[in-house]
């Protein structure tokens, strides 16, 4: 067993629990995006930073990754982290502004402005899909390519992945984004699926010969009820959200 | 190669080698590194292998092909064993003669390394400063090998650290031995390697461990690794064997760059050779230890160098990097111990060996021993591998290693430890260098990047560029690094692109705090440095962006338009009319010259022409346009009434007269862009005639008087009243010339009072100051100077003096005595090449002691020698004295030049503050002293300066003073002034134009101009004028031509939707 301080009160965990697992067991709240139970930690979003050490040497790490350790001093809210928080916050909104789970934790963390060029980018990369899909699914059917400003998620080389189920997975633990797979845009497809099927099924000119997976097939599903379009895309979202 | 199996065979193949070798056989030794290999080394190689096989010198001559030697600016270059000649710059059609040189133990003297800065010729390597100061420790190997020959390295004294270890030490005894040398790793941290290694010695090892060597070299502008591994890869194998032996590890890996063919190639072979010859494998020498190395490619992500991202790397995975803890020591590559160490850090470890710690310990500082390889690149003479002992200045490492600045611009910092370091500027250069006195200044040692600065570096564009860098090669996983340093290059660009504001500044720092804070690895914890740094030592030059929206290193494109437009004081379009000159447009050239300048006859002659300094077509590497010729080409040539100057009054209100006090170029502008604007002035002027230093102290041979009337008599119109021969405090003050009516007053007064030289017996007769001595010739005609002549100083009046003193009857000689060096004089050095062809002789490195006289007149000056010194904060070498080298130097005139102050005696009763070293002081901004109603502005407030500072502040004086007096405030909103007017490029091809180097300006022969004060330089003839007015390289068409095509599109697009 491991002793460690958070904010002061002592706590007793065993080895291996992480410092976000050990603040939460007291009470104490830390955002995250990238942290599902279940799931390897992944330490990508930066929002559960908390402050461990004590004097001068003091530093900012991830929560979530870092395991509790002996006689650890930890603080979840100092000023340092709540800096750090804030505009991490910031930089989020300023890059998806329309997502309503990163709206509400800005609005819950006092953003009030928002300083950076607006953005519209509908994935923040925080990696939770790709391991649902290898750690849940056993699949590895989608990953990350490129790096910096070029990191995008994806399947190996752009084609349809001949090892994802369609399980939908990934777009039940998508965070931030509320489903940004739109089946229909290439680009915003994660599995491309949609994008590399072959069957021309549906004629309808903003699809050309993309097809979803979806079953039924949503594209199918338009074809017949051109004007359900949103609603049924809605009632998707729903489902998954629920 | 038979396998060793015992140290006792590895010991007989030592003595068996070392017979082999013929010692006094000469032999050319070629660098054939890859800097080398760029310049050409190879074919240097192939031509020497044929000059020698067709000689049949086989016998006579060895030829030795090796890694780099480091001075690579030098490259392809050749050393002679055992001469040690060094022959730079190699062409294939001086090999045979260096080749029959070392043959006949001589030397190729033209060829040999001969410094440009002080032509000191060396005959040997060591003796060069480049190589002197260094300690090679490590990378002394790197020419005594052949890196694909292992019994090169072995003769060398290689595979001996092993043998020691394996047939003397226990495990626990090589990391002792470690860890008393104090060896810190080379990677750049500088965390303890011992530390590292015991831990791993700690760690059980039945499931395996691996200690990794990272080559993933990928800092911009640093290739210390890539030269090791290419030039000697058997110190990094014999090293990581050692290493294996201590902690127990048995498998290896080198993690290196696929962009690094040579090195892998290299490495490659040399682990074959010592796999077959047993020094890798199983059971090593018969020790029973076993240690194999395999290669890992690195696909070229910078991040990879991160330990963790390294790992995943080998694993084959995404280099991303993970949480630490758990460290690699304890779950590295598959999960299994690892330590991991740079290349030279495991190029140290034979050394260790060899040398036992406490004599490698002795190298370096307490704490930081050893020695350490850095490359020297950016603004510097000598770029190059470098390696030094740690605790060496940056100092001698720039100045006396790096020979300084490679050109006359000052170096302002160095940067070290690539995109995660810092910047160091120059008043920081004393600080030694090793892991914790470069941290402490904000940059980190990192793997041993060096890049020099210079004035011309812009440090917003270098934090922009190493962004630029961080943004691509981040992994991306942590969204504060990714979109941290992509947001920071969002406002870095806004900044250097004239967009930013000081909000955005602020956000910049304090996002860079953050990113600094609240990413997980290095690459991230150490992204913000670029900014950090430069912030903390150049905020001046991020205010100038935001502020001024100017870029005082003339690099932000945004920001500086054409740079010879943006060097002038005054903004003259000097692209524009070089453009009209090639065109034959002679009288456009001469109105957009007008437009900025009211002298331009006189900035003809004497414009100090900062615009050629920056000139592209010199920056570059070529020679800058002669635009101060091409003026005097246009003055010449076209009828100053082609310009009208434009008058605006400003209607329905009172015009207030102003004063102006002194008519010199300061005033005399302000005076006329007054009067362009409705004001009637006043100009007051001490002496009899107009024109203040422009008359007074300027020589008629560089500036012809009638030249200099009439451009002054054009600029007096009806507004204008001129009063010669009245002065401040005596017939008028500020106080009344308020009382007589004037609403404001413009204070111009010069720098007229010599600076005395504070030595014994200086006040003789036969010593004047140089204002006076130019003075009393240039109104009186009074010829002061006989006899010998001797002056002091090295600026332009030094030069001005010396040259009038030549021309006046009873002179014998003219001496310039000047404290530093040629290259370091302040004159304009087409003046001094002049004033040494007329026949002054020119002493540098001397200064005067004391002045002896007989019966109260000068008879000999004593002067003592200097020698130069260390660098002062400005990156020149103070002139120290050098004591018992004084001498008598016999002379009947001696003019002081040392530097004139204004004489403002007379305005400290007038309600108007000065500055400490007595010019007037002035807000800045808008010229106003500290009395209401009265600015000032040219000599009087900068000290002496050139004449286009002093127009530039008239301008603008007389800008404020109109804003003053209509009651506006005052400031000046920056614009950029980029080039804006499209002027067609001629057609022809260069070729056609027969382009050629920069123009020869045409100067009045030696003979006629030695006794006479006819001007000097000649106007340029007019083919050899357009033919200049040619090789401009038309900086303004990036901004001109694209918006004419732009402009074109959308009218296009305007016809079509009509």
């Amino acid at each position: 067993m491991i002793n460690l301080t958070i904010n002061g009160l002592p706590l007793n965990v065993e080895e291996g629990t992480t410092l976000l697992e050990a603040a939460k067991f007291l009470g104490f709240p830390i955002p995250t995006l990238c942290h599902m139970e279940g799931l390897s930690p992944y330490g990508a979003c930066r929002l559960c930073l908390v402050e461990i050490g004590s004097g001068a040497k003091t530093k900012l790490v991830s929560s979530c990754t870092y395991p509790a350790e002996e006689g650890l001093k930890v603080r979840t809210a100092s000023a340092r982290v709540i800096r750090a928080r804030k505009m991490i916050l910031e930089l989020l909104l300023a890059s998806s502004p329309q997502s309503k789970v990163i709206q509400d934790l800005a609005a819950k963390h006092d953003i009030r402005q928002q300083r950076f060029k607006q953005e519209y980018e509908d994935c923040i990369l925080c990696g939770l899909c790709v391991r649902v899909c290898r750690e849940q699914m056993m699949a590895k059917a989608i990953g990350f390519h490129g790096r910096g400003e070029n990191r995008k998620l994806g399947t190996p080389f752009g084609v349809k992945s001949d090892v994802c189920r369609l399980c939908g997975g990934c777009m039940y633990v998508c965070p931030a984004c509320q489903l940004r797979c739109t089946y229909t845009e290439p680009e915003k497809a994660i599995c491309g699926g949609c994008a590399n099927l072959s069957p021309p099924c549906v004629e309808k000119e903003p699809f050309d010969d993309m097809m979803c997976y979806m079953d039924p097939c949503v594209a199918c599903e338009i074809e017949t009820e051109d004007k359900q379009k949103k609603i049924e895309r809605r009632q998707i979202n729903d489902v998954f959200k629920n | 190669m038979a396998r060793l199996s015992s140290l006792t065979d590895l010991n007989e193949l030592f003595d068996r080698i070392r017979d082999d070798v013929d010692k006094a056989k000469p032999r050319i030794v070629i660098c054939a590194g890859t800097a080398c290999q760029a310049s050409g080394a190879n074919d240097i190689i192939r031509v020497a292998k044929k000059y020698i096989l067709q000689n049949q010198l086989l016998d006579t001559i060895g030829l030795r092909i090796t890694g780099c030697h480091g001075f690579c600016e030098m490259g392809p270059f050749i050393l002679s064993e055992p001469q040690r000649a060094f022959y730079h710059k190699v062409s294939i059609d001086n090999i045979s003669r260096i080749i029959d040189a070392v043959i006949a133990d001589d030397y190729v003297e033209d060829l040999l390394y001969t410094d440009p800065k002080t032509n000191i010729k060396y005959y040997s390597q060591d003796e060069i400063p480049f190589f002197k100061k260094q300690q090679r420790t490590i990378f002394s190997l790197n020419q005594e090998i052949d890196p694909i020959r292992i019994y090169d390295y072995i003769n060398k004294g290689g595979y001996r650290a092993l043998e020691k270890t394996l047939s003397g030490f226990s495990p626990a005894q090589v990391v002792g031995e470690v860890k008393a040398s104090g060896l810190r790793g080379r990677g750049g941290a500088g965390f303890p390697t011992a530390r590292k290694w015991e831990m791993l010695a700690r760690e059980p090892g039945e499931n395996g461990k691996y200690i990794v060597c990272n080559a993933d070299e990928g800092d911009p502008g640093a290739y210390m690794d890539r030269s090791l591994l290419e030039g000697n890869p058997h110190s990094v194998i014999e090293g990581m064997t050692i290493g294996a032996y201590g902690t127990g590890a048995h498998n290896g890996v080198v993690y290196v760059r696929n962009e690094y063919p040579l090195a892998i190639k290299h490495l490659i072979i040399a682990i074959r050779q010592a796999t077959d010859l047993g020094l890798l494998g199983k059971n090593i020498l018969g020790s029973g230890f076993s240690f194999d190395i395999k290669i890992v490619k690195g696909a070229g992500a910078f991040v990879c160098g991160e330990e963790t991202a390294l790992i995943k790397s080998i694993e084959g995975k995404i280099g991303e990097p993970r949480q630490r803890p758990p460290y690699p020591v304890k779950k590295g590559i598959d999960n299994k111990p690892t330590v991991i160490n740079n290349v030279e850090t495991w190029a140290n470890v034979p050394i260790i060996i060899n040398l036992g710690a406490a004599e490698y310990a002795k190298v370096g500082t307490p704490g930081n021993s050893g020695t350490k390889i850095f490359s020297l690149v950016g603004k510097i003479k000598n770029t190059g591998l470098i390696e030094v002992p740690m605790g060496i200045t940056i100092k001698d490492i720039v100045y006396d290693i790096g020979g300084g600045s490679p050109g006359q611009a000052k170096i302002k910092a160095v940067q070290t430890g690539g995109p995660s370091g810092g910047c160091i500027p120059v008043d920081k250069f004393d600080l030694p260098i090793d892991y914790d006195s470069l941290a402490k200044a904000g940059s980190i040692m990192g793997s041993g990047g060096m890049i020099v600065m210079d004035e011309n570096t812009c440090m917003v564009d270098v934090a922009k560029y190493f962004m630029n860098f961080l943004k691509d090669e981040s992994c991306g996983k942590c969204y504060s690094c990714r979109k941290g340093t992509q947001r920071m290059y969002e406002l870095l660009d806004d900044i250097s692109a004239g967009r930013g504001t000081f909000e955005k500044l602020s956000l910049l720092e304090e996002l860079a705090y953050v990113v600094k804070d609240s990413t997980m690895c290095g690459l991230g914890q150490t992204a913000a440095n670029p900014v950090l740094s430069t912030l903390q030592y150049f905020r001046d030059e991020y205010i100038e962006h935001i502020k001024n929206k100017t870029c005082p290193a003339g690099v932000c494109k945004d920001l500086v338009g054409a740079p010879c437009q943006d060097a002038c004081p005054l903004g003259t379009e000097a692209w524009r009319y070089t453009a009209y000159i090639a065109r034959g447009e002679y009288e456009e050239a001469y109105r957009v010259i007008r437009e900025a300048n009211p002298f331009p006859s006189v900035c003809a002659r004497v414009c100090s022409h900062p615009c050629e300094s920056r000139c592209r077509a010199g920056t570059t590497g070529g020679q800058a346009i002669a635009i101060r010729a091409l003026k005097r080409f246009i003055t010449d040539r076209v009828d100053p009434a082609v310009y009208k100057p434009m008058r605006v009054v400003k209607s329905g209100k009172e015009i207030s007269p102003v004063a102006v006090i002194g008519a010199g170029p300061a005033g005399l502008s302000t005076a006329h862009y007054l009067s362009l604007k409705g004001y009637k002035v006043t100009v007051f002027e001490k002496a009899a005639v107009p024109g203040g230093m422009l008359t007074l102290c300027i020589p008629e041979y560089r500036m012809p008087r009638d030249v200099l009337q009439k451009e002054i008599d054009a600029l007096i119109d009806e507004n204008i009243t001129l009063k010669c021969g009245t002065a401040l405090g005596s017939d008028f003050t500020i106080d009344s010339l308020f009382e007589d009516g004037f609403k404001a007053v413009f204070l111009a007064l010069g720098a007229h009072k010599s600076r005395p030289l504070n030595i014994e017996g200086e006040k003789v007769e036969g010593v004047f100051p140089a204002v006076d001595f130019l003075k009393a010739f240039n109104l009186k005609g009074e010829k002061l100077a006989k006899g010998h002549v001797g002056i002091i100083g090295g600026g332009d009046s030094a030069v001005d003096a010396a040259r009038v003193s030549l021309r006046q009857k009873g002179v014998e000689s003219v001496t310039i005595f000047y404290r530093r060096t040629r290259p370091e004089m302040p004159a304009l050095p087409e003046e001094v090449d002049a004033a040494l062809e007329e026949g002054v002789q020119l002493k540098t490195l001397v200064s005067p002691v004391r002045i002896l006289s007989q019966q109260d007149r000068l008879s000999a000056v004593e002067f003592i020698d200097n020698k130069q010194g260390e660098i002062d904060a400005g990156g020149r070498r103070r002139p120290e004295p050098v004591p018992g080298s004084e001498k008598t130097v016999p002379l009947d005139t001696l003019v002081v030049t040392i530097g004139d102050v204004p004489d403002i005696y007379n305005i400290l009763t007038m309600g108007i503050d000065v500055v400490d070293w007595g010019t007037i002081k002035t807000d800045k901004d808008t010229l106003m002293t500290t009395r209401p109603g009265v600015f000032a502005g040219g000599d009087v407030v900068t000290g002496p300066n050139t004449v286009v500072e002093a127009i530039a502040a008239g301008k603008k004086a007389a800008f404020m003073i109109d804003r003053h007096l209509s009651g506006e405030a005052l400031e000046i909103i920056p614009q950029v002034k980029l080039p804006e007017v499209y002027i067609e490029p001629t057609q022809e091809s260069d070729e056609e134009a027969g382009l050629s180097d920069r123009i020869k300006i045409p100067a009045l022969a030696i003979e006629k101009r030695k006794k006479s004060f006819a001007e000097v330089d000649l106007s340029l003839p007019v083919a050899e004028a357009k033919l200049e007015a040619r090789r401009c390289m038309r900086c303004d068409l990036e901004f001109t031509a694209y918006r004419e095509e732009k402009e074109e599109k959308s009218n296009e697009t305007g016809e079509k939707s009509a």
